[in-house]
């Protein structure tokens, strides 16, 4: 069973400022940059932050990586701008894909210069402040972990299905490609339940 | 390796105190729900009708809702937005983070916790009164989730990101209107042969 490569995320591994800056200071900077930048919705301040992106890609060493998001985008934005020309003008054209792809970019980095289990911690360390509303950060991360080990699974018993339909002819039988995913998805999360139960982990406290 | 558990007739929650507190099986399901959902995002679509493929996404929103209930279902997609929020490539494309929010389907991604929790629910009410007439009722469901819950808020997701107005926001969510019927209808049938499957995951008739 092995697992896609894309699927140990997007980090890439440096040691620059941007690498070791903290990551709640990273996530900060993403959510104000980008609400700055929807909330302003002015040309100007677009530029400045497109510039201050390229800074920081640079600063991280990732001048080429900048480009990535739009391959997969640009169609879309392109259809969006060429809307917006249509019917708001040219200003408004430049203005909505390019805030779109300066958020995307923004986040981008942040995946780019963060390992996975950064990201999963931080995340976990997200629910701490919530203990009083009744969160459980011990068993938010338990279940975040347990999900993250099943994707590889499933992505396996996709394909393991999708090739046994094939040998059946049944390639193009919905019903058949994913009823045995499904199916095998439940029986091992009732395995797994009963693993944890067994040794005592993830049980409700008292 | 399957651990037999020590008492199959158990319930699967335990009551403490006032709240209902899942046991490490409901996290286990819960995580390789979320899971599920990944994998179905990032698989490449089924070839349904004249070689339009579809993305599995909300197929597995909808299933996620119908064979785990509304809370649990719900704590499954919102874990999978979570994850994928959080920057890890569990969204479509191998993509992640932040600046989904900012982009024009946001209102589609942001839509489907709410979606599974309505579907779970409708689909409580349906599998506690009939055996015979689940495919349909299931089908119904999923469908009157969608038009009341996915499509207003992808709407309103087009025309507060992308800047649409109503009737060119309408125009592009009516493009996937007829591959959510056909999703609508595998989930149903998936969910139907999950659930035959795996009787214990049927709610008690009341």
């Amino acid at each position: 069973m092995k697992s896609s490569p894309d699927f140990l995320g997007s980090y890439r591994q440096g040691s620059s400022p941007v690498h070791r800056a903290p990551l709640a200071l990273k996530a900060a900077g993403v959510v104000v940059f980008s609400t700055g930048l929807l909330a302003a919705g002015s040309l100007p301040v677009l530029g400045v932050g497109i510039v201050l992106l390229a800074g920081l890609y640079a600063a991280a060493g990732m001048a080429s990586e900048a480009w990535r998001p739009l391959k997969l985008m640009w169609p879309v934005l392109l259809l969006l701008g060429a809307f917006q020309a249509f019917t708001a003008g040219p200003e408004m054209a430049v203005l909505v894909p390019g805030n779109i792809a300066a958020c995307v970019a923004a986040a981008r980095l942040l995946t780019l210069t963060t390992p996975v289990q950064e990201l999963l911690d931080g995340l976990v360390a997200l629910a701490r402040p919530f203990r009083f509303l009744g969160a459980d950060p011990e068993r938010f991360g338990l279940t975040l972990a347990l999900m993250m080990r099943s994707i590889p699974f499933l992505l396996g018993s996709a394909r393991d299905v999708r090739h046994s339909a094939m040998a059946r002819g049944l390639e193009r039988n919905p019903r058949a490609l994913t009823v045995p995913v499904v199916i095998k998805a439940v029986a091992y999360a009732q395995q797994t339940g009963d693993a944890l139960a067994a040794r005592g982990i993830g049980e409700p406290g008292d | 390796m399957t651990i037999p558990s020590a008492d199959p007739a158990a319930p699967s929650r335990r009551v403490s105190g006032r709240r209902t507190r899942w046991t490490s099986a409901d996290l286990s399901l819960i995580a390789v729900f979320a899971a599920l959902t990944a994998a179905f995002s990032v698989l490449p679509g089924i070839p349904l009708g004249p070689g339009v493929p579809i993305t599995l996404q909300t197929l597995a929103v909808m299933l996620t809702g119908i064979i785990l209930g509304p809370a649990r279902g719900a704590a499954a997609v919102g874990l999978f937005l979570a994850a994928g929020l959080a920057g890890l490539p569990v969204f479509s494309g191998f993509s992640g983070g932040l600046g989904v929010l900012a982009g024009p389907s946001a209102g589609y991604l942001l839509a489907f916790l709410p979606a599974a929790f309505l579907v779970g629910l409708l689909a409580r009410m349906v599998l506690r009164r009939t055996r015979r007439a689940r495919f349909p009722l299931l089908f119904g469901a999923a469908m009157v989730t969608s038009f009341l819950v996915i499509h207003p808020l992808g709407i309103a997701g087009l025309m507060l990101n992308a800047k649409l107005d109503f009737p060119a926001a309408l125009a592009a969510d009516i493009a996937f209107w007829p591959g959510d019927v056909l999703k609508n209808l595998l989930a149903a049938a998936v969910g139907v042969s999950v659930l035959t499957a795996f009787p214990r995951l049927v709610p008690k008739p009341r």
